[in-house]
């Protein structure tokens, strides 16, 4: 623990009351999961060219699509796709729990095919659903879990103490989990998966349905467990857990893999620039051509109500794009000038937004920025 | 009225996408009908008894000769004959038999008519329903023979109510049900709250997980069944005779657990939806229990249905616990009772090895 000691020490009195060690989540985007920690540049997870069709009677549905990529021991990695894009999927066979169609996957070199029995030994799983049973208490759930995960006998009672105190638990060890709310579930459940102190760490969606208190709480809980050494894959759909978490960030689209880097140089795939957004009740699109037409505009869209342009040095060019609205009589609700979030990186990429599978196709699919 | 309507048409789309549970609903009650109907209201026919000629002396008397004849000649109106009548030389080797279950009444004929040779009947008063029957064809015989003699009934397990009768099949009754709801609902929750799946991604191998599932099912169904054989005998104030019989009904008891919680593990591995086994399950129970003999005896029922109760492990539960509890018989008439429910029991634990291992998958 005494990784831990090194978050203890900074910050965050209110950190106290929940008996949650205090790591706050807002100053790590500089040096993002895995950094923090340190990664080696050995590769822990290998996937190589794998593919999962699902087939019934009616439908043959290709889930992961011949992806290959790496993943560092002792980095937070994040999978980023919308609802359906096969992140699940690709947690399911790394957690040995599907086999895939085609293609490897080396799970700190055994092949999840060949040997899911080790893999299971060293691997750590938060499923997207609870499966805590609500109907016994944190203590018994996490000692059951340590006796499955091969925890000996006479450290288990430490060890979920431990894991309690890490949680915020420990006042409420002997409640039955029926009576915890949606972030209590949650954090034990990822303590749970970390019993037995695994190599490997997978958090399906470990945030979805909190509120933001309970997503920070969690943040904080698994940046603890990254400074403990532990390699951490997490699937998320929320842009801003990625940023906050994740040293490098693979997009998931449709089953396909379409982009793999550290946020810094996943940035640069946007044309450089700021983002301004004009929020309209209607758009001309005579007004967006002659937009596109100033200097240093490199890409215009418009989805729904919304103007999106990139431009190099937006804050100058505003006073041009501000005239083509004025020529056209187009009335202007808001508007905003920022850097490219991994939001918009994923839009330009994709074509589409992350929060829903299906909606939110903007004008074109995909690179619609030039 | 326009949000009721919207309930009443969600409930009925909801009711007719499941064509399964429809056709459940409708089975029901057919199956109530037939079944129950067939098991419980069957006139008893073919009833094996033994007749005896008292010695001296040596040779048939004339009573002997008619009244066997008689008796196995006994008709009832749109049903098959009441009595099969074996006739015995040797009235030792005829009470054995009574003794050993394989007839349900010996009747010794005296060697004269007269009003002080007495017709002795030896019934096996473990059966609540037979023996006033055979007694009432005694008397009918005797008097169509003209024969005055008086019949006197030696019941060979003394006055057994029906409430004994019916408590021993309770016993059984208790380890099925609680194993069959109990059992199979939980599993199913569990399955349907990824617990199941919880497990998997841990080193636990898969047949710790299915060992571990049975054995708890079974302590849990023995439990059961273990404390309904105690209330049982408290209520109907049966005592037990001996500490072997003790250890055969614990053995019985045991052997049926593991049988019908494998069972349950299979089936319940096949359903995904609470609903769905619980309607199959009712209606397995249904069956089960009511070709048992738990409510009335197999005798009574049709043919067809008899052919359940041969495939029926609860029948045979329930005959080997009526045996040791109520007649205080031994391995030599329930040894048979064990080895079906063994091959059950062994059955059912390679069956649901298989099919919990393929959810596994």
């Amino acid at each position: 623990m005494t990784a831990l000691n090194l978050f203890t020490r900074d910050k965050k009195p209110a950190a106290s009351n929940t008996g949650w060690v205090s790591v706050d989540p807002d100053s790590v985007p500089s040096t993002p999961g895995g950094v923090s920690s340190g990664t080696d540049n050995t590769a822990i997870i290998r996937i190589n060219h794998l593919s999962k069709v699902f087939k019934n009677k009616t439908k043959t549905v290709i889930a992961v699509n011949d992806v290959s990529f790496e993943v560092q021991h002792g980095e937070i990695f994040g999978l980023l796709g919308s609802n359906g894009a096969g992140k699940s999927t690709l947690i399911r066979i790394l957690t040995t729990l599907l086999s895939p169609t085609s293609g490897q996957a080396f799970v700190n070199n055994y092949d999840v095919a060949k040997d899911p029995e080790k893999i299971r030994e060293i691997i750590g799983v938060c499923a997207q659903n609870y499966t805590s049973d609500v109907e016994l208490t944190a203590y018994d759930n996490l000692e059951f879990y340590g006796k499955l995960e091969n925890v000996p006998d006479s450290i288990l009672p430490d060890r979920i103490w431990e894991l309690l105190k890490m949680a915020g638990l420990e006042d409420r060890a002997y409640m039955p989990v029926r009576t915890f709310s949606g972030g209590m579930k949650r954090k034990l459940e990822i303590v749970r998966a970390f019993i037995h102190r695994p190599l490997i760490l997978f958090l399906d969606e470990p945030t979805i349905g909190l509120d933001p208190e309970a997503r920070r709480e969690v943040w904080q809980q698994i940046l603890m467990l990254n400074a403990e050494h532990t390699t951490i894959i997490l699937t998320t759909h929320y842009m801003d857990e990625a940023e906050k978490l994740c040293g490098r960030i693979a997009f998931v689209e449709r089953g396909r893999l379409i982009a793999l880097d550290t946020l810094e140089n996943l940035r640069k795939l946007i044309p450089a620039g700021d983002l301004i957004e004009i929020g309209v009740d209607h758009m001309d699109p005579v007004a967006e051509e002659a937009i596109r037409k100033i200097d240093f505009v490199n890409a215009v869209s418009v989805v729904e109500h919304a103007v999106t342009i990139s431009a190099t040095n937006g804050s100058r060019v505003i006073p041009a794009i501000l005239a083509v609205f004025e020529d056209y009589s187009i009335p202007i609700i808001s508007i905003s000038i920022r850097s490219p979030s991994l939001e918009d990186i994923f839009i330009y990429l994709t074509g589409k937004g992350l929060d829903s599978g299906e909606g939110h196709e903007t004008r074109g699919s995909g690179r619609q920025f030039p | 009225m326009r949000s009721a309507l919207a309930i009443f048409k969600r409930d009925f789309k909801k009711f007719l996408s499941n064509p399964f549970m429809i056709m459940m609903t409708l089975f029901m009650p057919i199956m109530y009908l037939v079944i129950f109907g067939n098991a419980m209201g069957g006139t008893i026919s073919h009833i094996p008894v033994g007749v005896v000629q008292e010695v001296p002396p040596y040779n048939d008397t004339a009573l002997f000769t008619s009244a066997s004849y008689q008796l196995n000649h006994i008709s009832q109106t749109n049903a098959e004959k009441l009595l099969d009548v074996t006739i015995y030389a040797d009235e030792a080797a005829a009470k054995q038999d009574l003794i050993n279950g394989k007839i349900s009444a010996v009747i010794v004929i005296p060697s004269s008519v007269s009003n002080d040779n007495a017709i002795r009947l030896y019934v096996d008063s473990a059966d609540s329903i037979t023996p006033p029957l055979v007694e009432a064809a005694v008397t009918r015989v005797l008097l169509g023979l003209g024969s005055h003699n008086p019949v006197l009934v030696d019941k060979i397990y003394g006055d057994i109510k029906y409430l004994q009768f019916f408590g021993v099949g309770v016993i059984m009754m208790a380890i099925f049900t609680s194993t069959m709801f109990g059992g199979g609902i939980a599993l199913i929750k569990d399955r349907e709250n990824g617990i199941h799946e919880g497990y998997l991604v841990t080193p636990v191998k898969r047949s710790s997980i299915i060992f571990g599932i049975i054995s708890s099912g079974t302590l849990r169904a023995f439990i059961a069944g273990f404390a309904i054989f105690w209330i049982d005998l408290l209520i109907t104030g049966i005592a037990l005779q001996s500490f072997q019989d003790f250890f055969l009904v614990v053995l019985v008891i045991l052997i049926a657990c593991v049988g019908v919680t494998s069972l349950v593990v299979s089936f319940a591995s096949r359903f995904s939806s609470q609903a769905e086994y619980s309607s199959v399950i009712a209606f397995f129970n249904l069956i089960l229990f009511m070709t048992s003999g738990a409510f009335y005896p197999v005798i009574g029922m049709p043919g067809w249905l008899r052919w359940i109760t041969v495939i029926n492990p609860e029948y045979y539960g329930v005959h080997a616990l009526r045996s040791i509890i109520l007649r205080n018989q031994g391995l030599n008439v329930i040894g048979i009772d064990l080895i079906a429910l063994l091959i059950f029991s062994t059955a059912m634990i390679i069956l649901g090895i298989v099919t919990y291992r393929r959810t596994l998958e």
